[in-house]
This record gives C-alpha cells, structure tokens and sequence, in this order.
C-alpha cells in the first residue's frame, strides 16, 4: 500500500460490527410461546478499514461471516449493531448513493434470467442503473468485450459454462462504474487456469487500472495470494487477525504452490 | 480477454460516478422497456408457452360462444338490468376477474420468482429503489391483460357479434382508475405477505375462488342469498363488476353507479396505503433477517 493510500479517508469502514440472525420459530416454538429460535450470532464486534485503492481479502471458513459482512457492506443486510461506512454512505441505511459508488459481486449462477442470452441479461441491468437503451448497449457491449464474452453474448445463458457466467457476473457488477468492488467467491467452481485468467483480470484491469477499491471474500489462498494488499482472517463471526498475503500459506499451514503471474514473486498454475 | 479500452473513463478512488440518474418516471420507463423486452425474448425462447398462450385464448373464445349459446337460449329476469346481454355480461365477468387475478398476484409472483430464481439480491443491489425492482412485473402483467382483454372483446365481436353500442366512455374515464387502484392495493398486500411467509400466498387462491362465485362473474349477484350478496360487498370485484358492467352494457352514468365508485375509492384509499406498508415491512424485515433469497 502507498502512503498516499494510507493517508487519505478509508473506502470501507468497519466499526465494532455485529450482526445477529434470528431464524424464525416453527409450530414447536410458537407451542412454546417463542416466535423465534435460539439468535445466531454471525458477526462480532468486527473492526477494519480499507484504504481507497486497496484490495482486501476476507478469508475464513465456511460460515465464518464473510458472506455476511459482504451483503452489509452491500446494503442488502442491516447490522446489528456497529457500524459500517462505505464509499461515505452508511451501509447500515443503503442509501441509493451506496448502491451506485458499490457494487456487489455475487458468483450465484442463479442470479441471472437462463432463458435470455447474457446481453439481455445486461442490458436489464443496466435499465436498473438508470442507462438508456443506447448507453446500456454500449456498455454492456464494452463490459462482454472486456470479460471475453462478446462471441457468446447473444448465447442463452443457460448455455454459459461455470467460467462464463462468473465473467458474466463480473461484467454485470461493473455497469454502473463503482468505486468498490465486493466480490463474494469470484472464481468459485471454476478450473485452476480460468480461475487464474478471471483473478488476472479483476486485479490487473477491473480493480487496479481503473482505480478501484475491493474487498473479496474467499476461502481460497491463491486467490487471496493472487488479488490481495492483505488478508483478514475471520471465524466464527470474529476477525481473529490481519496477515500479508505471502504469509497465508504459512499461517494455514499449508505448502506454497500454485503461485499466480503478475506479482513479484509470484507463479500461477499453467 | 482483452485491456481496457483507451477513452472509458477511469473512476479512480472515491470518485463519485459520473452520470447522473434520470429522473423516476423515465427510469421506471427504461427498466418496464428492459423488463418487457427480457420477458418477450424469453418467451419467443419458449415455443410451448408461446403456443399455449394462443391455443389458451383460443378456447376462452370459443368457450364463451358455447356459454352464451347456451344461458342466452332462454330469457333471464336477472339479466334485465343488463339489457338482457349475457354474452357481454359473462365476457366483462372473466376479463375483470382476470384483472384481479393479476393485480392480486402480479406482484406476489414476481417477488416469488425473483425469491426461487435468485435473482433478487443481485437487482436489489442495484441503484434502483425497490419498487422498482419489483414493480415492472405487475406492470407488464397489468398491461399483457389489457391487451388480452381487449383482444378477448375483439375476438368475441368477431365471432359471435358480441356488441357494447351503449357503453359509456366517460364512466369508465372514472371507473378503470379505481378498479385498477383497488386491485394494486390488494396486490400489495399479498406480496408483502408472500414476502413475510416465504410461500405462495393462500390468501391470492381464497381471493379468487371466493370472489369468483360471490361477486357474480358469471351470474348476477341478485341470484345469490341476501346474506352473500351483503359478503359479496367486502370485495373490491364485486363493485369494479357492477362499476365497468354498467359502463359497458347499460351506459350508466358515473351518478348511477356511485355507489360502486365510491366503495372502489375506499378500497384504493385503504388498501393502498395498507398494502405498501405491508410491503415495505417486509423488505426491511428482508433486510433484517436476511431472508431476501430464502425461498
């Protein structure tokens, strides 16, 4: 991280963050005089920051809360109780404001319409980002061309392979030009070497020349090693520490191979 | 894969986008043209469903000829007060009772859709507010029905000389606004429920089998115990019934039907409030306890 980056106002603010599910009771608690089970908590007094223009990784196992922390950030869940500022507007209210300077990049395959081609996909996005018809086909043109899709962009998507449709996915997160990036599980389900070709893309091109912001939750290590400034570990709710990305490998306990291109010191699987 | 090219702009960090929203009316415009698009393309996709739509309206036709040949053989004093006509009465019985179907569960679906498919979060986080997410379903719905209504009179004018010579355009001027407030109203509210519950929602079945046979789509509601006709006055499609027949087939004035356009005024002022609370609720709840994509 420059020290430009480091003196000037975070991205993302996180500050004494909870967050606290409390599932809904079932004829036997309703029996019971409980309209609700036992709260489960998901985030505990989580606290960080991100610098504009850094990458941060959020590592953890599953259910660890990065998804969670993710849909906060996000504005699509309010916290319990903290406080989470991104890109100056409070996650906690997601105002529009929020939902134009973030963008929230979700690898579910079934958060796209299988019956029309990706273009369709996109250009219907971008009518939710407020584009016109000519400005939604440039860009959605521009965005496929860029993620590699433009052959396959009046393909249905239900014909996408698992690697198309995450780049389909990383195209429709850029429409409307954020300044932070989420990215939830970018390359999950994908093959080594088009993991790699998405990471070099997010890093290289989406997040690093344009500018941008990003925190990216994962459980992988060569995607953290790959994409991240620093990696924050968390589990079971709690940020239990910070480390730099060479050091992943060692503090899972794991060998270190499978490096990726494009950062010093570091080689991808071929 | 390619670099980016020279000339897109370059945020850089925390700089704010650079265009600016349009304003809501031409927004909900853009994403209704996208949405209608998207569900066009999708359709002419599905050939069955495509098929199955034309053979569907195909039979409702040919259905009400059958219908009206058989009720119209004999005169019915309770038709009198319709000018005698059935066939028109039956037709505008179906239509808006179609109408209430759609307006009821328009909506309902469509944030049960998005729930199952999962589309939902990814449109929710988007800057569009919520309303207008979810709310360019219904619209084409509301809209797909009127086209299906008015191809429905036109086929029936067609085929069996169905005719409205009498039909009061400037009752309907007052008419069709608070049917179709009314119904929205009621669309609201059992979305939010839907929301709230996470099911399909009893209430929309219980509403239309129930309406169905107490506010008179296919008979007066004369013909019904005293009782049922007063129940039948709790529900919005017995007065839009009685408002657009009596535009339609008897020319009523707006004063002659007052009655019926003041309790569909009530309705749209009750409902609509009620309902957009109830669904507003529900999308904070969402919010609270995550429930936006369970399903």
């Amino acid at each position: 991280m420059t020290a430009a980056r480091a003196a000037s106002a975070p991205a993302v603010s996180v500050e004494a963050l909870g967050k606290v599910f409390r599932p809904p009771g079932g004829a036997r608690d309703l029996l019971r005089g409980r309209l609700f089970r036992d709260p489960v908590p998901a985030l505990i007094d989580v606290t960080f920051s991100v610098a504009a223009g850094e990458i941060v990784c959020l590592m953890g196992p599953n259910g660890a809360g990065k998804s969670t922390l993710a849909r906060i950030l996000g504005g699509l869940l309010t916290p319990s109780s903290g406080r989470a500022t991104i890109a100056g507007h409070d996650a906690g209210v997601a105002p529009p404001g929020l939902r134009r300077s973030v963008s929230y990049v979700v690898g579910d395959e079934r958060s796209f319409h299988f019956g029309v081609s990706g273009r369709e996909n996109l250009l219907f996005f971008a009518a939710l980002h407020g584009l016109d018809v000519r400005a939604a086909a440039r860009r959605a043109a521009l965005l496929l061309e860029r993620v590699g899709l433009a052959p396959a962009a009046d393909r249905r998507y239900r014909e996408y392979s698992r690697g198309m449709r995450q780049r389909l996915a990383v195209a429709r997160g850029l429409l409307g030009e954020p300044t932070v990036l989420l990215l939830d599980e970018p390359t999950l389900g994908l093959d080594p070497v088009g993991a790699r070709d998405l990471r070099v893309l997010l890093r290289d091109d989406m997040i690093r020349a344009a500018g941008r912001t990003a925190v990216v939750c994962s459980n992988d290590p060569v995607e953290a090693r790959a994409l991240a400034d620093r990696v924050l570990f968390l589990d079971r709710g709690r940020l239990i520490k910070e480390v730099s990305p060479a050091r992943i490998e060692a503090e899972l306990g794991l060998a270190t191979e499978g490096r990726e291109p494009g950062r010093p010191g570091v080689e991808g699987p071929t | 894969m390619t670099p980016p090219p020279s000339g897109e702009r370059r945020p850089g960090p925390g700089a704010p986008p650079a265009q600016a929203l349009p304003g809501v009316v031409v927004w909900f415009g853009r994403v209704l043209a996208a949405f209608t698009r998207r569900e066009l393309a999708a359709m002419s996709g599905y050939r069955a469903y495509f098929f199955t739509r034309v053979f569907s309206f195909v039979s409702v036709v040919i259905g009400l000829v059958f219908f009206a040949r058989f009720v119209g053989a004999t005169a019915n004093p309770h038709l009198a007060a319709y000018g005698g006509n059935y066939l028109g009465f039956a037709a505008i019985g179906f239509l808006v009772a179609q109408l209430q179907q759609v307006g009821v569960d328009g909506l309902a679906r469509r944030v049960r859709t998005a729930q199952v498919m999962g589309t939902i979060e990814a449109e929710m986080a988007t800057p569009a507010p919520p309303w207008m997410v979810l709310g360019a379903a219904p619209v084409y719905e509301f809209g797909g029905a009127a086209v299906r209504s008015a191809a429905y009179l036109w086929g029936a004018t067609l085929i069996v000389g169905l005719s409205l010579p009498r039909t009061n355009a400037l009752t309907l001027v007052f008419a069709v606004p608070l049917v179709l407030a009314a119904f929205v109203g009621l669309g609201l509210l059992s979305a939010g429920s839907t929301m709230l519950v996470r099911r399909n929602n009893p209430v929309t079945l219980l509403l239309g089998s129930v309406s169905f046979f107490v506010s008179g789509v296919v008979y007066p509601v004369t013909v019904l115990p005293r009782w049922l006709q007063h129940a039948g006055k709790l529900l919005p499609l017995t007065h839009a019934l009685a408002a657009l027949r009596g535009a339609f087939l008897v020319g009523s004035t707006p004063g002659d039907i007052a009655d019926s356009l003041i309790a569909l005024g009530i309705f749209a002022a009750v409902l609509i409030p009620a309902g957009g609370a109830t669904f507003a609720y529900a999308l904070r709840r969402a919010r609270v306890d995550g429930s936006l994509t369970h399903y």
